[in-house]
């Protein structure tokens, strides 16, 4: 069955001598994963529309159960400026191994593709360099938008106010809480700045062009970004690989 | 149904890149075919790569000694060309133009898989820099995301080093139609321009 989509490809792996296999973002199908007759040469029909966040209108064949195989791609929008830049490219792909991570495949959700899309043409326009409170607001809305965002706004229990997160617990806890019998605790919490905690309610519930005005400190930034690392690490019981990859190459 | 021993030689080539259970299977009855003495020296080579080959100290191409023909041979050593692959070293070898040395980085960087500078033979590179000697470093890796981001990042490091650093100019391929060449190709090729 031939069937007709838009897609965002967050990763690609070699496969075979000059295959592909793509895994891309739809709107109508959710995350999949599908086989790309070679590209990798030279004079391959798909030219580079199936690189890494590119957007495109794409023909999928095959039968279901098993992985697809894309036909034709058509580039929409190669976003090939984000992948020219390294830093921009780097947290790009951040964004993308935090989506594979937390969307379960083939879950269809066109709110998710709206925000992926709408993150990259943002990232695209943006003048600012670095770009790293747009990166980050948009890492929080992520977690936001499929249903993961850590719960900063106040004691995750009762509401109280407090500012220590417990990353097992994915929440901030009121010291009556933390102590209570029902929670169990492994580590110490981290106590967030009240600031970074205005500033991620902040993002998560106003559109990101608002947020990305109030212009935050740069310490603000460092510490949200380690506590939604903290957060994932939790979630997905590993380290992000592009984590780990920005803190090696940030500090050269 | 094949028997046990045919059908192991079968799962065995059908492991390597491009060859299907087909060809693995057409494959294995040619070599049941052969004569004895051409399937034995067959096996004897494979055995032998991999019992001789490894990479060069130097440049990190395949060799059967310490260092590679390559770096031995009389050649302008003021100039490296990084590749992401040995296979890719042996492509540049084939035009014949270049008279430089290599140096292979064993891969290309991906941050969603994980390949960190370090996984790559990419401090090897800027010691061989700061030895002495260079002049320009080509960067010859893949026209694609990985090869793309393993060139800003070697640039972004050999720069405070003093040397020229040149990127292979993307190019539309040649024989084809600038009609089928895709947008980014395209305007990549634009900016590469020559002039005449
Ligand atoms: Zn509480
Ligand atoms: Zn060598």
């Amino acid at each position: 069955m031939l069937t007709k989509t838009e897609s965002i490809v967050l990763k690609t792996r070699k496969y075979s001598e000059a295959d592909l296999i793509v895994t891309c973002l739809t709107p109508d199908k959710g995350i999949i994963s599908a086989f790309a007759k070679s590209p990798r040469k030279t004079r391959s029909r798909f030219g580079s529309s199936l690189e890494p966040l590119t957007h495109a209108k794409i023909s999928l064949w095959g039968k279901e159960q098993s992985m697809p195989k894309i036909t034709q791609s058509d580039i929409i929008n190669s976003f090939h400026e984000l992948r020219d830049n390294f830093h921009d490219f780097i947290n790009m792909s951040k964004l993308s191994e935090i989506l594979i991570a937390l969307m379960p495949e083939a879950a269809p959700n066109k709110k998710i593709f709206s925000f992926f899309l709408s993150i990259l043409a943002l990232i695209k326009s943006s003048e600012e360099e670095p770009k790293d409170a747009l990166f980050i607001i948009a890492q929080a809305r992520l977690l936001a938008i499929t249903g993961y965002a850590p719960r900063l706004k106040g004691c995750g229990k009762c509401g109280r106010k407090s500012q220590n997160f417990y990353p097992d617990s994915g929440a901030i806890l009121c010291s009556k809480c933390a102590s209570s019998q029902y929670v169990r605790l492994n580590e110490a919490p981290l106590k967030i700045a009240d600031r970074t905690l205005g500033f991620y309610t902040h993002s998560i519930e106003w559109p990101i062009v608002t947020s990305r005005r109030l212009k935050p400190h740069k310490d603000t930034l460092t510490e949200l970004s380690a506590v939604i690392d903290m957060h994932l690490k939790y979630l997905l019981n590993k380290k992000l690989h592009s984590s780990s990859f920005l803190a090696g190459t940030e500090r050269e | 149904m094949n028997s046990g021993i045919v059908e192991n030689l079968i799962n065995e080539l059908s492991r390597l890149p491009g060859i299907g259970r087909k060809t693995a299977q057409r494959l294995s009855f040619f070599i049941i075919g052969m004569p004895k003495e051409d399937a034995v020296s067959i096996a004897n080579a494979i055995i032998a790569i991999k019992e001789n080959a490894r990479f060069c100290r130097n440049c990190f191409n395949i060799t059967e000694d310490e260092t590679c023909s390559i770096c031995l041979a009389s050649r302008d050593k003021s100039k490296i060309c990084v590749v992401e692959e040995p296979s890719n070293l042996i492509v540049i070898e084939r035009t014949g133009i270049y008279k430089g040395l290599y140096h292979v980085l064993l891969g290309a960087l991906s941050p969603i898989d994980g390949i960190t500078p370090e996984r790559l033979k990419i401090n090897e590179l800027v010691q061989r820099v700061k030895n002495g000697g260079v002049s320009e470093v080509i960067i010859a890796t893949n026209p694609n995301t990985k090869g793309e981001t393993t060139a800003q990042y070697i640039s972004q490091i050999l720069k405070p080093l003093g040397i020229k650093i040149t990127r292979i100019a993307y190019g539309l391929p040649i024989g084809g139609d600038i009609e089928f060449a895709d947008e980014v190709t395209l305007s990549k090729s634009l900016e590469g321009r020559k002039e005449m």
